[in-house]
Parts: C-alpha cells; sequence; structure tokens
C-alpha cells in the first residue's frame, strides 16, 4: 500500500462513490427531494485531525453511524449538519423540531434515515464485490462532531494511528439540505475491497 | 479569549500561564487535565483508549501509557507530583444502543485513567464525566479552572 498510495485511494473513492449513489437514491425517494452527490474524497490523516478535515470539532450535527461485523470490518457514518438535520426531521414527521430535545419518534426517525441510506450503500457495495455485510443496527445522536466521532474513531484506532476516511457529500438541488456519508475502514477491510476490485501492486 | 493550544485527539500539551489549554467535542474519549497551582503549570492529554497493548504505536493515544507520560513530562518541567491536582473531563456513551463491545469505552477510558492516577498518587479532585452528551474542555492556567461546553446546556466550571 505504502508504493502506491494514489491508486489505492483512486480503488476506495470508486467504491465509496457507488455505495454513496445508491444511498443518495434511496434517500431522495424517502424525502421526495432530488439529491446530488458531489464527487467522493478520500483522504489519509491522522486520528488527531479528522475531525479538522470534516469542518471543527465544535460544530453541531446529527450523526447516525453502524459498523459492520464479518468479513468486512468498518464504520460507516451518515451526518447531516443541524440546519439539514433540523430540515429533514420536520419534514418527516410535520412537527416543529428541536434539536436539544429530540423526542422517540425524532429520533427513531432519524435512526431510520441513516438505517436507509446505510443499508443502500452497503447494498451497492456488497453486490460489487461479492462480500456479505453485516451491518449493527445504528444508533444516532445530535452533539458536537468531535463527539459523535470519538467512537467511530476508537472503533478503528485500536490498530492504527492515521485514518482513512471517505468523504461523499450530498445536496439537494432545490432545498437547503446537505450532508456526508464517511466510510472508515480498517486495514483488514480495504485489503479485502483492493482484493476484489484490483488491486494495483498487482 | 486568551491564547490557548487545542490538543487533538492521541495528542498532549503542556503550558504555563497565561496560554489556555483545550480539548474540543470530547465524546468517548477523555482528557486528563493535571495542575500545578504553584507554578501555575498545566496539562492535558487526549486519550482515545483505555489500555495500551503490549507494544503501544503512541503513548497519547491510551489512559494508562498517556496519563503516565503527561505526570512525567509536568515533572519535567518544575511541578511537584505532590502538588498535582487532576480533573476529567469526557468519557461519555456517545451510542448506547448499539450493541458492539467499544460501546462502552467511555467508562473504561475513565476507570483506566483512575486506576493510573491512584497508582501515581496524584490527587482527583474534579471530573465531568460519562452521560451520553458531548462536551469541550478548557484549562484556564492562571487557577486551575475548568470550564466545560456543551452542544445544548449550560456551560459549567469544575
Amino acid at each position: 500500500m505504502a508504493e502506491q498510495p494514489g491508486r489505492v485511494l483512486d480503488i476506495i473513492t470508486e467504491f465509496a462513490n457507488i455505495g454513496a449513489g445508491s444511498a443518495a437514491t434511496a434517500l431522495s425517494s424517502l424525502l421526495d427531494v432530488e439529491l446530488m452527490n458531489d464527487a467522493t474524497t478520500c483522504e489519509i490523516l491522522p486520528l488527531a485531525k479528522v475531525s479538522d478535515y470534516l469542518g471543527g470539532a465544535k460544530q453541531v450535527v446529527a450523526g447516525t453511524y453502524t459498523y459492520l461485523c464479518g468479513d468486512l470490518k468498518c464504520g460507516v457514518l451518515v451526518v447531516l449538519p443541524s440546519d439539514s438535520a433540523k430540515a429533514l426531521l420536520q419534514h418527516l414527521t410535520k412537527e416543529s423540531v428541536e434539536l436539544s430535545a429530540l423526542n422517540t419518534i425524532q429520533l427513531s426517525a432519524l435512526k431510520e434515515v441513516g438505517n436507509i441510506c446505510l443499508c443502500w450503500y452497503l447494498i451497492a457495495v456488497s453486490k460489487m464485490i461479492s462480500v456479505d455485510m453485516i451491518p449493527a443496527p445504528p444508533d444516532a445522536t445530535v452533539d458536537l462532531l468531535g463527539a459523535v466521532l470519538d467512537m467511530p474513531l476508537a472503533s478503528v484506532g485500536a490498530k492504527v494511528d492515521t485514518v482513512i476516511a471517505v468523504h461523499t457529500q450530498f445536496k439537494a438541488l432545490d432545498r437547503e439540505f446537505e450532508g456526508y456519508f464517511l466510510m472508515l475502514p480498517e486495514e483488514s477491510t480495504l485489503k479485502l475491497i483492493l482484493d476484489r476490485m484490483g488491486d494495483p501492486r498487482q | 479569549m486568551r491564547d490557548q493550544t487545542i490538543v487533538g485527539i492521541a495528542q498532549m500539551a503542556v503550558c504555563r500561564a497565561p496560554r489556555g489549554l483545550a480539548c474540543l467535542g470530547l465524546g468517548s474519549c477523555v482528557a486528563v487535565i493535571l495542575y500545578d497551582p504553584a507554578m501555575k503549570l498545566g496539562g492535558m492529554v487526549h486519550i482515545l483508549l483505555p489500555k495500551a497493548p503490549h507494544k503501544c504505536d503512541s503513548d497519547e493515544k491510551y489512559a494508562d501509557t498517556g496519563t503516565r507520560k503527561l505526570v512525567g513530562e509536568l515533572i519535567a518541567k518544575g511541578a511537584k507530583k505532590e502538588r498535582l491536582v487532576a480533573k476529567l473531563v469526557g468519557g461519555a456513551q456517545m451510542f448506547p444502543n448499539l450493541s458492539l463491545s467499544i460501546s462502552d469505552i467511555g467508562n473504561h477510558n475513565i476507570d483506566e485513567v483512575k486506576k493510573t492516577l491512584k497508582e501515581l498518587g496524584v490527587k482527583l479532585v474534579a471530573e465531568e464525566t460519562q452521560g451520553n452528551r458531548g462536551r469541550s474542555a478548557y484549562l484556564n492556567t492562571e487557577n486551575g479552572s475548568v470550564t466545560i461546553e456543551t452542544a445544548f446546556s449550560a456551560t459549567k466550571t469544575i
């Protein structure tokens, strides 16, 4: 991996693009808005720099997190800035939403949105590389970005000092709504993805 | 606001008044904050995981090795262990409904820091830990007070 990090990142980026495309389509039909994915970016970052890369540890975001068990070990997050999370929940629940005090229905709606995105992301990529992916049921919270990222980073950080953050932004075409998917693969998972998608080292 | 150093995940910093120290957006991570009032010398380490493996990649990432390294660094800068006071912030459970072994990592982090502080004989005087909300911690090196900010609640000082 050390020899050609650029090509490795290209492959991972392509992988994430396909997953994110599928997730955005599912989210589009759920919300009945047209969503557009921006290009996926893929960065190798030290643990301390991940939240800066995503815009700063202190911003308030809605995060839905799940972790893949099985052959592929990987954290997957759907992150919405607070304005977008509020707009999305108001759209879905047809009631006014206070992010500081979400009720059970609202929190459940947030989890479900994350769940749908994550599942469609996984369906697309697992088909592509023919590997079964088993996600743990997701959980969601609205809090400081740094805090939302702690557990995902702790799950991959046990083995490494740097993480590969795979980031795909999505945006609504006609509304103020945006967010991103973040994938944090473990190294064994990276190897598997590279093997299945054509390892540039070979 | 006065100048401050931001301490990121798996990082450590030590400084003297008037410069402050801060850890932003702590979830399950723990900020171990040590202060020597006589020297107005403060230190912070932002730990991610409880116990360092046998072959450790970075001391600052783990509760046990990070806490030890911070105490050592403060003593090297002239602090006395008997004067040091410790405050802890963080160790929350951000995704309590996620059924993974790592879900409880915040508690493990806190336990390991407390154990290490006890072994080293450093007094723990205050903590703002556990729960399920993220926190930012700011150390005022003039008096050793730690201000805690959250996303939605009022600011608190310990």
